[in-house]
């Protein structure tokens, strides 16, 4: 078994032999060159010094010991060597490429989202520069409440709101919207992290809202909506502190009419500034959530 | 007059979606859908009836835009 082994080391090394070979025989040759022309010229059939050398190389005994001389040893060494540790060396190979593809990918994922999450900072930033500049809800208002408490701006600061501006002849769009704001609203009541946010519901139709109308339209909605309503220019004046649209509409016979307003829900921060809007497609969940980052990530907006 | 309360405005949206589901049913027709129109008509308000009639209006035609997108009038005639 050893012999056959050897036999295959011994062919696969065997053009490197042959190789070798002739670098034997340059070095035998110097001082067999005369023997050789010798030899030649007496046309004896003695075998030249390579071809003994070759023999020997390429003999075994019968035992498949493999009498090796000290070329073929120390190639058979070195081959030895080389196979193993080649082998050796390809499985490390292997492992280190994995682990460096592994590093180079988190890397380049690291990196990814540290630019994207410096994105959005920026954008955040922006954000509250735009909103700093409009300072939309700045000035006083004053209105009575639901109860028939005269209630202001100041009343609410310090304060989170969300605002909605409506009116309670409003067929269907007002309520869909309250309801949704009362969801919210008792969502973030459930969050015992976050301060309680108040409701506030302002009539954009003071002529026919006034305190009784309100206060048998807010019992439909969340326990803590408080209802707003003045005289048309006290309403007015809130609706214009937050570029707030409202157009009443042609009366019918009944004296009846719908007031055409801006149906979106306000988010107020603490210093009574607005930050952030919702409309009819955000849904009870987006704006909760929404809100909650808000209050998370409260900055204010007043440089004082 | 007050506001519907919101018992009332449930009645109202509860007819107003009978009568709409029999519209669909029938195919957009008035006379087979009579007296739903009556019980919608007699539980909100003219207002409201008016606001639903057109809202109604509205959807259907932008089911259509959807559905069949949307071809341009030849607008007016230029002056020469």
């Amino acid at each position: 078994m050893l012999g056959s082994k050897c036999v295959l080391r011994d062919l696969c090394g065997g053009g490197r032999l042959l190789r070798n070979l002739h670098h034997m025989q340059r070095s035998f040759g110097s001082s067999s060159s005369s023997s050789l022309t010798s030899q030649s010229q007496h046309g004896g059939l003695r075998p030249g010094l390579p071809q003994l050398a070759l023999r020997r190389i390429l003999s075994y005994d019968r035992h498949g010991g493999l009498r090796s001389g000290l070329p073929q040893l120390a190639l058979r060494r070195f081959l030895s060597h080389d196979q193993s540790s080649s082998s050796r060396s390809a499985h490390m190979k292997l492992r280190t490429r994995l682990v460096v593809t592994l590093l180079f990918g988190s890397g380049l994922m690291a990196a990814w989202w540290w630019v994207y999450s410096e994105k959005q900072e920026k954008l955040r930033q922006q954000r509250i520069e735009q909103l700093r500049r409009v300072a939309l809800g700045q000035g006083t208002f004053s209105l009575l409440d639901h109860k028939g408490q005269r209630r202001t701006k100041k009343d609410f600061l310090d304060h989170w709101v969300l605002l909605y501006f409506g009116f309670t002849h409003c067929p269907d769009i007002c309520p869909d919207e309250l309801d949704k704001l009362s969801a919210v609203v008792s969502k973030l009541d459930g969050d015992p992290s976050l301060p309680p946010v108040q409701p506030l519901f302002i009539t954009v139709d003071p002529e026919r809202d006034d305190v009784a109308a309100l206060a048998s339209y807010v019992k439909d909605f969340h326990p803590r909506l408080i209802g707003l309503t003045g005289t048309p220019e006290e309403v007015k004046h809130a609706g214009r502190d937050y570029r707030v649209y409202a157009s009443p509409g042609p009366k019918d016979e009944d004296g009846d009419y719908i007031v055409d307003h801006t149906i979106l829900i306000y988010l107020l921060s603490p210093d009574g500034l607005f930050l952030d809007y919702y409309n009819r497609m955000k849904n009870c969940e987006q704006i909760t959530e929404s809100v909650r980052n808000h209050i998370r990530n409260y900055v204010p907006l007043n440089s004082t | 007059m007050t506001a519907p309360n919101s018992a009332e405005r449930k009645a109202c949206w509860g007819a107003r979606d009978l009568l709409w589901k029999c519209l669909d049913d029938n195919n957009d027709n008035a006379e087979s859908c009579k007296n739903f129109q009556g019980e919608f008509e007699a539980k909100c308000p003219a207002q409201w009836v008016k606001y639903f009639t057109k809202r109604r209006d509205f959807l259907k035609y932008k089911e259509q835009m959807e559905a069949e997108g949307f071809t341009p009038t030849d607008g007016p005639k230029q002056p020469s």
